[in-house]
């Protein structure tokens, strides 16, 4: 237990290659090594998805992935999709939509719905309740979630 | 007032939420300060036992580690809770429940104080425990504190009961129960705390009341509130659990010892096996009717089990007792509540407190009763109806804003709207229709309440507005500055909440009771309108004219065509910024504590909500499908923050109609999200249709009052009633899971 070893992996664009423990987490590493602590952690897991980030175009559970199965991998986490000063269509429907409240989940269903529209622009209705089933929320609801969500697809489709 | 109405009740976008959607809010897991270190719990496994000893010398020479402190360690009070103290934040000589803490470790890493944790040895006398709330009751039952299981005792006493029960042409009695729930905020508990070169000690929290914190620390280490300064960092969510600070006074007390910088922060297991739950309730009701379905009398018996400690148990008992007759008029009233001590994970305040469960087993009843008497549960309902003359269970009359005959009009078509799909139920499903209704009191009931705001206007004609209620996410700070951008015709972009600090903010008592609207606003309003009036009171004197001429809009005070800055009225009376403290206290009285009479709150809110479901004959599980809310909030001030509330509050419910349910079997046996199950995507209805009725509260600011605990309260009774009316059986114990659902189709009397 407790090597170490160097992790070189995407993420938002910029390559780190930042040494790991072996058993540190995706979440972890993400968070403690390189301060991108907008990737949130609730359980730790793998049963809230507020640790949600994109690997290799996939939404995985941080916490449910080591930092070393990261080396070569391109992740995106909520940092690479959009700031307070410069939001994506996305976090403007969720913040129009009233799917916001405490916050603690939005990052990782933010995160969640971007890998669902990078996959299917036009999903429907019951893509997005399956893509989000696995990231909870206890503040506001799911309904204006996924309202959010096929608002901000409609966004995206206009723009493209 | 001259600008009523320009932003009150408009959908303005709260500011903290970009921060959110972009991962830049910061919580209390995402701050770590240079040299920090880290603390982890170790608690009983035992639901009752004597700490013999503790042997920590193995854990102290795991590589990392700085220190094992244990209760001996603490320097002031070594005694923790929301209202009644009664909780060691160390247990030193008796652990009461499977979570009770008895000693923290401090290291260099969070591993390093996992790792060591395991090394400490505590020798325990496991003793007897009771589990059982009305087994604690029986005589001879293992004690778990000294003075005996029952914490409290609540009565309610009105009109002679046995004889109205005696004389009523209708009698129906029935036992309910109710289970215990996770508050489940998707951020646990955590606090960072670190001492000041000055010999005081600041901590960075996730809570919903900065001031108790910094009390409950301040006892504990026997420091002046005055060097304890707590900020609230964004929290992620509390719903009633972020009210003992637990993990602040662990982070604390590792500070004080050691020096260094400490985080504390609970796992998601740990959360859900220590932190306080929704009282379980077993409620015995009788109830009294003509046959007209006019109630005469009730008569009630509630249990609820408050676990190891009671710290707010006699306040949820109140609440309980004091609302036992719902939204109706009942004559006759004799009410017992009792909160009652096991050797379980405690109890204490959660959204609701106390009103979700005797909500439950009264609106089960009204449904029964309509059956009786052959009315439709909304007639029979209507035909008892609080109004401006009848008086709630504690005898007050509320002389307005009680729009609940209207709202059960909403609720009828709301119901009838999903009449015609009643049919449509798809081969092996049955479909019911439920209604559900409540009322609750805004703000605490047991003892008065205050808020204080301090509203200072600069000469740029920007406003900070210093406010010690927290928010959690639901929106209290837009609504905050709602009501002052109103009184003094500022922008709401002009306007700075500063709420979360308590060097800056005064104690307004906690984020709790769905009080802030009403009682912040109204602190809010009052200082508004001081810093307002003295404002125009100086222009008044410079243009000379009447003040009540003067109009002040977007920092100007205008004078018909004329006009003057702010900044050269400033100039001119050599202010630099004009303050104003204001304090709200609703006028109350306390209650009698042998009858339970007396006027307990400033306002009631009320709420009145319809659910259709399918349920599903093969396995029981139980689909809602539609569901309708019908809200009373006085007045709207901003309808996104309400109705966000109300849709996150219905989502809630459902949890608690449907699936939530914490386990005990020595310990919590389901400590985790894939074993307690909060509701998901898939089990919130297509559509939770919001409808908001207004009628002003003429003590509320701008005539709007507290409702956010309103979104819950009925839920469980109005799905219950659905599922009900869908299988043609009384459902007497909530969660409806579908194993217990199942049973009841399959074998009706089990
Ligand atoms: S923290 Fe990863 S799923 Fe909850
Ligand atoms: S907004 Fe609080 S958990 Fe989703």
């Amino acid at each position: 237990m407790n090597q170490r070893r160097n992790v070189r992996v995407n993420i938002n664009g910029a390559v780190h290659d930042v040494p790991a423990v072996t058993n540190e987490t995706l979440a972890d590493f993400l968070r403690y090594r390189l301060g991108m602590v907008g990737t949130k952690k609730g359980c730790e897991t793998g049963d809230c998805g507020a640790c949600t980030v994109i690997m290799n175009g996939k939404a995985v559970n941080s916490c449910l992935v080591l930092a070393v199965e990261a080396d070569g991998a391109n992740v995106t986490t909520i940092e690479g999709i959009g700031s307070a000063g410069r939001l994506h269509p996305l976090q403007q429907a969720f913040i129009d939509h009233g799917a916001v409240q405490c916050g603690f989940c939005s990052p990782g269903m933010i995160v969640a719905a971007k890998s669902l529209l990078d996959d299917e622009p036009e999903a429907a209705a019951e893509d997005i309740r399956l893509a989000i089933a696995g990231n909870l929320c206890r503040c506001a609801d799911y309904v204006a979630i996924a309202k959010a969500i096929a608002a901000a697809g409609k966004v995206l489709r206009a723009g493209k | 007032m001259n600008h009523v109405g320009k932003i009150i009740g408009k959908p303005i976008l709260r500011k903290d939420a970009p921060g959110k959607v972009a991962g830049e809010a910061r919580y209390v897991d995402d701050l770590a300060l240079p040299g920090m270190i880290y603390g982890k719990v170790l608690r009983s496994p035992h639901p009752h036992a004597r700490v013999r000893s503790i042997d920590a010398s193995r854990a102290l020479k795991h590589p990392g580690v700085l220190a094992v402190l244990t209760a001996q360690d603490i320097p002031g009070a070594n005694s923790i809770g929301a209202i009644i103290k009664d909780q060691p934040i160390l247990c030193g000589d008796v652990v009461r429940f499977a979570g009770d803490a008895v000693a923290v470790v401090a290291a260099e890493t969070e591993r390093a104080a996992e790792e060591a944790m395991a090394q400490v040895v505590v020798n325990y006398e496991v003793l007897p425990a009771v589990m059982d709330p009305l087994k604690a009751m029986e005589p001879g039952a293992p004690s778990v504190h000294p003075a005996g299981n029952i914490g409290t005792h609540f009565k309610a006493r009105r009109g002679d009961v046995q004889a109205a029960l005696r004389d009523a042409a209708v009698v129906l009695e029935r036992r309910f129960f109710t289970q215990r729930i996770e508050h489940a905020y998707m951020e646990p508990e955590g606090a960072v705390a670190a001492v000041d070169p000055q010999g005081g000690i600041t901590i960075w929290s996730s809570t919903q009341y900065p001031h108790r914190d910094r009390e409950e620390v301040s006892r504990m280490l026997g420091l002046p509130q005055s060097r304890v300064r707590v900020h609230q960092m964004t929290t992620g969510g509390g719903f009633g659990g972020k009210l003992t600070p637990h993990a602040q006074c662990c982070a604390a007390l590792i500070a004080w010892k050691t020096g260094r910088p400490a985080k504390v922060k609970y796992q998601r297991d740990e959360s859900i096996i220590a932190s306080h739950k929704r009282h379980p309730y077993v409620m015995d009701l009788k109830l009294g009717a003509t046959k007209e379905g006019k109630l005469l009398a009730i008569e009630a018996t509630l249990v609820g089990d408050t676990g190891a400690y009671l710290y707010e148990g006699r306040a949820v008992i109140t609440k309980s007792v004091t609302h036992v007759t719902g939204p109706y008029y009942i004559p006759s009233v004799k009410a017992d509540g009792y909160a009652v001590f096991t050797h379980t994970v405690p109890c204490g305040a959660m959204r609701g407190y106390g009103i979700p469960q005797i909500a439950f087993a009264l609106e089960s009843l009204m449904d029964e009763l309509a059956t009786r008497v052959g009315l439709d549960p909304i007639e029979v309902r209507m035909r008892n109806a609080l109004d401006t003359t009848l008086p709630t269970a504690t005898g007050q009359v509320l002389h307005a804003s009680v729009p609940f005959k209207e709202m059960l009009q909403r609720t009828k078509r709301a119901a009838d709207s999903f009449k015609p799909l009643l049919a449509k139920a798809p081969k092996g499903k049955r479909r019911g229709i439920g209604v559900g209704c409540s009322t609750r009191s805004i703000g605490s009931i047991r003892k008065s309440s205050r808020s204080t705001a301090i509203v200072t206007l600069s000469p740029d004609g920007s406003v900070t507005i210093a406010c010690g209620h927290v928010d959690l996410g639901q929106g209290s700070d837009i609504m905050m500055a709602q009501v002052a951008a109103e009184v003094l015709g500022v922008d709401v972009d002009r306007i700075q909440l500063l709420t979360n600090d308590t060097a800056v903010a005064p104690d307004c008592e906690s984020t709790s009771a769905s009080r802030v609207t009403y009682l912040s606003g109204n602190a809010v309003r009052l200082a508004a309108e001081k810093v307002r009036r003295q404002v125009l009171e100086l222009a008044g004197r410079d243009l000379g004219c009447d003040p009540e001429d003067l109009r002040l809009v977007d920092g100007v005070v205008a004078y018909r065509e004329r006009g003057i800055t702010l900044a050269d009225l400033f100039n001119r009376h050599v202010y630099h910024e004009i303050t104003a403290v204001a304090d709200f206290m609703p006028e109350t009285e306390p209650l009698d504590p042998e009858t339970g009479q007396g006027s307990a709150a400033g306002t009631y809110s009320f709420s009145t909500h319809a659910a259709l479901v399918d349920v599903d004959e093969g396995t029981g599980q139980v689909q809602v499908l539609r569901y309708a809310a019908v809200c009373d909030v006085g007045r709207l001030i901003n309808p996104i923050t309400v109705e966000g509330q109300v849709r996150g509050g219905v989502m809630m419910g459902i949890g608690y109609a449907l699936t939530e349910e914490v386990k005990v079997n020595g310990g919590v046996s389901n400590p985790s999200f894939a074993t307690y199950l909060v509701p998901t995507s898939f089990d919130v209805p297509e559509e939770i249709s919001v409808e908001i009725v207004e009628d002003p509260e003429p003590t509320g600011p701008f005539g709007a009052k507290g409702f956010a605990e309103g979104t819950l309260d009925p839920v469980g009774a109005a799905v219950a009633n659905a599922v009900s009316a869908a299988i043609g059986v009384r459902v007497v114990r909530l969660p409806m899971t579908s194993e217990r659902v199942h049973a009841l189709l399959h074998e009706p009397s089990s």
